[in-house]
C-alpha cells in the first residue's frame, strides 16, 4: 500500500514535503481524482484534508482566509451566517470538495456566468514547493498588485506545481431573493434568447442550456427578481435544477465526462458535433455567456472521442477530461502556450515530484 | 549603441521607426513617475505584431535589455528605460481589430486606449468595464501589464477579470497566445499570472477583452460628512447591508478644496469628507438599495446629499473625482501619489496615523481613495524648490509600508515598478520573492525583459534587501509562519 501523509499544520505540511518520499500525489477530498491524466506510480499520497481551519474571516472586508483542505461546503455554512458566500457552485462542492482542490482543478458551476471560477475570487495563496519552500503571493486585501499573482498559476495546475496550503478569497453577499426560469429550446435558439436577455440588461446571474432548456437565474431583491424573471417570458422553474446542471460534471462509473471551452457562439456547433460523434445521446450543458460546455457520454469509443476533440481543437477550443470511462489520452492537441507551461513546471518542480502523469502527454 | 546593432533594428523597422538621436530619446526617459529618468540607447517604433517580434529577436540576439512602453502614464516607473537598452513603443499598434457583439468581446492592438475600446463597443450597448482615471490616454497593453483597476472595480474587478486572451512576444522573440476564446482553458492559468507582471514577462501584441452590456440603471450620490470617520463608518454599514456598490470613493477636505478649485464639480468646500457612491444594475435593485444607501448616509450624519439628476451631472461628479490628482497641483507645487491598500475595516486607523506621520514630517497629505476596497491614494504635498523632496519621498514610502503593517498591500493598482521595489521585503520574504523569480525565469531566462523592476536589487536599494525579516503580519500575530 502507498504511504499516506496527512499533515495538520503548515509546518507539518512543509516537513512532509521536505522530508517525505520522492514522488507525491497531492489529494484533497478526492472528488476530482479522475481529472486529467492517470497519475504515474508515486511513493506517497499527500492528503491535505488535515489542514481545514478558517484562519481569518473579516465580513466587513469581504475576505476570508482558510487552510486549503477545508471543504468549501463547510466554509459556505460559516459565511452564510453573515449573509455572505464564496461565489462558486461547482457540482463537486456537495460531495465535499476542498477549497484547494477547487482552485487546483479550475472547476466551476453555472454561477461562472457572473463570477467566473476561483481564479476570479482568489486574492492570496500560500504554497509549499517541492524543495520545501513556503511561498506566499497576493495578500489579504481585495485590491493588490504587488508582485506576481502566483495563485493564478495554481489554477488548473492539478497538483503538479506545489501544494496549495492556504487560500484567501474575496466574498460576495448572498442575494435576498432568487428566481429561476426556463424555456424549452434548441441550442441554436438558446443563443438568440441568451443574447437578448443580456442585451436587455436583465443580468441573469447564471445562464445555461441544459437538457433541452435554457435556464436563467436572477438574484437580487424580491421585487426585482420577479420583474426580471417575468420580462424573459419564460416559465418559472424549480431551482433544484441548478444542482443537476452542476452535476453533469460528475458522471458515474463507465461515463466519460469532459469540459470544453470555445467562443460562446460555437455552442450549437459543439452540440451538433458531440451528438454526431457519439452513439448514445449525450448529457450536455453550456454556460452561454462564457462558452464553457460540459459533456457526459455514457457510451463512446476512443476513436470517436479523439476525433471529436480534434474537431474542437480545430475551432480553437480546449478540452479537459474530468472522467474517463474509456482509454483515451487525457489531453488532445496542446495549446500554443504549452512550452511556457513546461518551463514553469521545470522551474517549480524540476524533479517532477508532484502529480507525475497528470499532464501526460503534454509534459 | 554599436552601429551594426542599430543597422539590425533599421533592417527590421526601417530608418524612420528607429530613434537614436539624444533629443528624440529624451521623450522616453521617464513615465508618470518623473523623479526617475534614464535615457535609453534606442527607441523602436514597430507598426505590427510581427515587427515587435522581430525587434525583440534582435534584442535577444545581441543580449540587449528592452522595455515595452504604452502611453507612459504609469505611476511606478514600470516603463523606465534601461541604460544602453531599447524601448519598444507600442503607440503605432492602435487598431481596434474586431468588435464581436454576439460573443461580447473586442480584439485590439496593445496601443489602443482604454477609452477607445468602450467607444468602439458603445454602438452595441456594450462597454469595457475597467476604468482607470487615465483612461483617455493609457493603453490596454499598459493596463494588462499593470492589472489596472478603476473606480468601478469593487463590483466589476480588475483588468485580469476582463481579458480573455493575449498574444505575447516572449523574451527570445517567439510568439505565444495566453488564454483563449473562453475562460475555460486547460492547464496553468498563465494569462492570469501574466496580467499584472509589469512588462517583465513579455510584450503584449494583441488583446481579447470581454465586453459587458451597459447596466439598466445607474444612480450616483455625493454625500458630505463632518468627519472622515463618519464617512468610513457609512461605507462599512453599506457593505454590511449586503450592498456592493459599483463605486465608493472618498475625498478628504484638502482634496475637495483642490477639486472644487479645479473643476467646480459641486462638492461642498468645507466638508471634512465626501463620499461618491454609485450603484448600477437592474432598476428595482438599484432603486431599493440606493434608498438604503441614502438612509445610511443620513444616519451617519450626512446633511448634504446631492443625487445626480441626469447623466451630465453624474459626469461632472466623476470629472471632479478623476481630476483629483491633477488638482493637487493647486495645493502645492509638487506632490507624490501614493497607492497603498489597507483592509477596509482599518481605514480610520490608517488615516489617523498618516496624519500623525505627515505632522511629524512637517508636510501635508491630501487623501482621495477607493473606499470600498481600502485602496488609498494619499497625495504627499511638497515643494521641491524648498528642498522637501527627500522628506516627501521618505513619508510616501513610510505610508506604503504602514499599509503592509496593517495587513494590506504596497500597491492597489499603480504597480511596484522601480518606485517600490525596495519596499517589497516589507511585504514578502526572500522565499516569496525567489518563488516569483521562478516564474520570471520560466518566461525570460536571460532576464532581458524589463529588468530591474518589481524585485529589489542591491543596485537600486543598497544593502536594504537583506536577510529574512519576519513578515509584519507575523509580528502583529495575524499570521503564523509555522
Ligand atoms: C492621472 C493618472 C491617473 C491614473 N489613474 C489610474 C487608475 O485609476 N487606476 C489605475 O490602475 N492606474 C491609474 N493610473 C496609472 C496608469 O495610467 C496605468 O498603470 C496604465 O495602465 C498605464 O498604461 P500606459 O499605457 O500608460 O503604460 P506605460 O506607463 O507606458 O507602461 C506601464 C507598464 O506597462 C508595460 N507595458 C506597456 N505596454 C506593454 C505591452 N504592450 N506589453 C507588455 N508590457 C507593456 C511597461 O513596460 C510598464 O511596465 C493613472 C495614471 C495617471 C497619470
Amino acid at each position: 500500500m502507498v504511504t499516506r501523509l496527512r499533515p495538520e499544520s503548515l509546518a507539518e505540511l512543509r516537513d512532509a514535503v521536505r522530508d517525505g518520499p520522492s514522488r507525491l500525489l497531492i489529494t484533497g477530498a478526492g472528488t476530482a481524482a479522475g481529472w486529467g491524466g492517470t497519475p504515474a506510480p508515486h511513493d506517497a499520497v499527500l492528503d491535505v484534508t488535515g489542514l481545514n481551519a478558517v484562519l481569518a474571516y473579516q465580513p466587513s472586508d469581504l475576505t476570508v482566509t482558510v487552510q486549503a483542505g477545508l471543504p468549501l461546503a463547510a466554509l459556505q455554512d460559516v459565511l452564510a451566517k453573515k449573509g455572505q458566500q464564496v461565489a462558486l457552485d461547482a457540482g463537486r462542492i456537495a460531495r465535499g470538495a476542498t477549497v484547494g482542490g477547487l482552485l487546483a482543478t479550475a472547476d466551476g458551476g453555472p454561477a461562472r456566468h457572473t463570477y467566473g471560477t476561483l481564479r476570479d475570487c482568489v486574492i492570496g495563496v500560500t504554497t509549499v514547493l517541492a524543495d520545501g519552500t513556503v511561498a506566499r503571493s497576493g495578500g489579504r486585501v481585495i485590491k493588490n498588485v504587488a508582485g506576481y499573482d502566483l495563485a493564478k498559476l495554481f489554477h488548473g495546475s492539478l497538483g503538479t506545481l506545489g501544494v496549495i496550503a492556504e487560500v484567501t478569497l474575496r466574498l460576495h453577499p448572498l442575494a435576498e431573493a432568487s428566481c429561476t426560469v426556463a424555456a424549452a429550446c434548441t441550442p441554436e435558439r438558446s443563443l438568440e434568447l441568451a443574447h437578448r436577455m443580456m442585451r436587455d440588461a436583465l443580468e441573469p446571474v447564471a445562464l445555461e442550456w441544459y437538457d433541452g432548456r435554457l435556464l436563467a437565474r436572477f438574484d437580487g431583491t424580491a421585487s426585482g427578481v420577479t420583474r426580471r424573471a417575468r420580462a424573459t417570458g419564460f416559465e418559472e422553474a424549480d431551482p433544484s435544477v441548478w444542482q443537476e446542471v452542476a452535476d453533469v460534471s460528475l458522471g458515474g462509473p463507465g461515463d466519460t465526462v469532459f469540459r470544453i471551452g470555445t467562443l460562446p457562439g460555437l455552442w450549437p456547433w459543439v452540440a451538433a458535433r458531440v451528438r454526431a460523434r457519439t452513439a448514445s445521446p449525450p448529457v450536455l450543458s453550456s454556460s452561454l455567456g462564457a462558452g464553457v460546455h460540459t459533456v457526459r457520454l455514457g457510451n463512446t469509443t476512443a476513436s470517436s472521442f479523439d476525433r471529436l476533440r480534434e474537431d474542437i481543437a480545430g475551432r480553437g477550443g480546449g478540452t479537459v477530461v474530468l472522467r474517463r470511462g474509456i482509454e483515451v489520452p487525457a489531453w488532445g492537441p496542446p495549446p500554443a502556450s504549452v512550452a511556457v507551461m513546461r518551463a514553469v513546471k521545470q522551474r517549480f518542480d524540476p524533479s517532477d515530484r508532484f502529480g507525475a502523469g497528470r499532464f501526460t502527454p503534454w509534459f | 549603441m554599436d552601429a551594426c546593432v542599430i543597422r539590425d533594428f533599421v533592417a527590421v523597422l526601417g530608418r524612420d521607426n528607429v530613434l537614436t538621436e539624444p533629443t528624440e530619446l529624451r521623450t522616453y526617459e521617464c513615465d508618470g513617475l518623473t523623479g526617475y529618468r534614464v535615457v535609453p540607447a534606442l527607441v523602436a517604433l514597430p507598426g505590427s505584431a510581427a515587427e515587435v517580434a522581430a525587434t525583440v529577436k534582435v534584442c535577444a540576439r545581441h543580449g540587449i535589455p528592452f522595455v515595452a512602453r504604452g502611453a507612459g502614464t504609469g505611476l511606478s516607473g514600470g516603463a523606465l528605460p534601461v541604460a544602453d537598452g531599447v524601448v519598444i513603443c507600442l503607440q503605432r499598434l492602435r487598431r481596434v481589430l474586431e468588435v464581436d457583439p454576439m460573443n461580447r468581446r473586442a480584439v485590439v492592438e496593445p496601443g489602443v486606449t482604454n477609452r477607445e475600446i468602450s467607444r468602439a463597443a458603445a454602438p452595441y450597448g456594450l462597454y469595457y468595464a475597467p476604468d482607470p482615471s487615465s483612461q483617455q490616454v493609457c493603453t490596454i497593453g499598459g493596463n494588462v501589464a499593470e492589472n489596472s483597476g478603476g473606480a468601478h472595480c469593487l463590483k466589476y474587478g480588475f483588468t485580469v477579470h476582463h481579458v480573455l486572451a493575449a498574444d505575447v512576444v516572449l523574451a527570445d522573440g517567439t510568439v505565444t497566445t495566453l488564454g483563449g476564446d473562453s475562460p475555460q482553458q486547460p492547464g496553468y492559468d498563465l494569462l492570469g499570472a501574466f496580467i499584472g507582471s509589469e512588462g517583465t514577462l513579455g510584450v503584449v501584441t494583441r488583446v481579447v477583452v470581454r465586453l459587458l452590456p451597459k447596466p439598466a440603471t445607474v444612480s450616483t450620490v455625493v454625500a458630505d460628512f463632518a468627519t472622515v470617520a463618519a464617512a468610513g463608518d457609512t461605507v462599512t454599514s453599506v457593505i454590511a447591508a449586503g450592498i456592493v456598490p459599483a463605486a465608493v470613493e472618498m475625498l478628504d477636505n484638502l482634496t475637495i478644496q483642490a477639486v472644487e478649485a479645479a473643476v467646480a464639480a459641486g462638492y461642498t468646500a468645507d466638508a471634512a469628507a465626501a463620499l461618491v457612491i454609485e450603484l448600477d444594475g437592474p432598476d428595482d435593485e438599484v432603486t431599493e438599495q440606493f434608498g438604503q444607501v441614502l438612509e445610511l448616509c443620513r444616519r451617519h450624519g450626512s446633511t448634504n446629499l446631492r443625487v445626480a439628476g441626469d447623466p451630465a451631472e453624474r459626469e461632472l461628479i466623476w470629472r471632479g473625482r478623476k481630476a483629483a490628482f491633477a488638482a493637487a497641483g493647486r495645493l502645492s507645487p509638487d506632490y507624490i501619489v501614493q497607492d497603498g491598500v489597507v483592509p477596509r475595516g482599518r481605514l480610520g486607523e490608517v488615516l489617523v496615523r498618516i496624519a500623525g506621520m505627515a505632522d511629524a514630517a512637517g508636510l501635508r497629505v491630501a487623501n482621495v481613495f477607493h473606499a470600498g476596497d481600502g485602496n488609498l491614494h494619499p497625495l504627499v504635498l511638497y515643494n521641491r524648490a524648498a528642498g522637501e523632496l527627500e522628506r516627501a519621498e521618505r513619508l510616501s514610502t513610510a505610508i506604503a509600508e504602514l499599509c503592509v503593517e496593517l495587513g494590506g498591500s504596497l500597491s492597489g493598482e499603480h504597480g511596484i515598478g522601480t518606485d517600490k521595489a525596495c519596499s517589497m521585503p516589507a511585504m514578502f520574504t526572500q522565499d516569496d520573492l525567489d518563488t516569483m523569480q521562478r516564474l520570471r525565469a520560466a518566461f525570460d531566462p536571460e532576464g532581458l525583459c524589463n529588468p530591474g523592476k518589481i524585485f529589489p536589487t542591491p543596485r537600486l536599494c543598497g544593502e536594504r534587501p537583506g536577510p529574512y525579516r519576519p513578515h509584519p503580519l507575523e509580528v502583529a500575530g495575524v499570521i503564523d509562519r509555522w
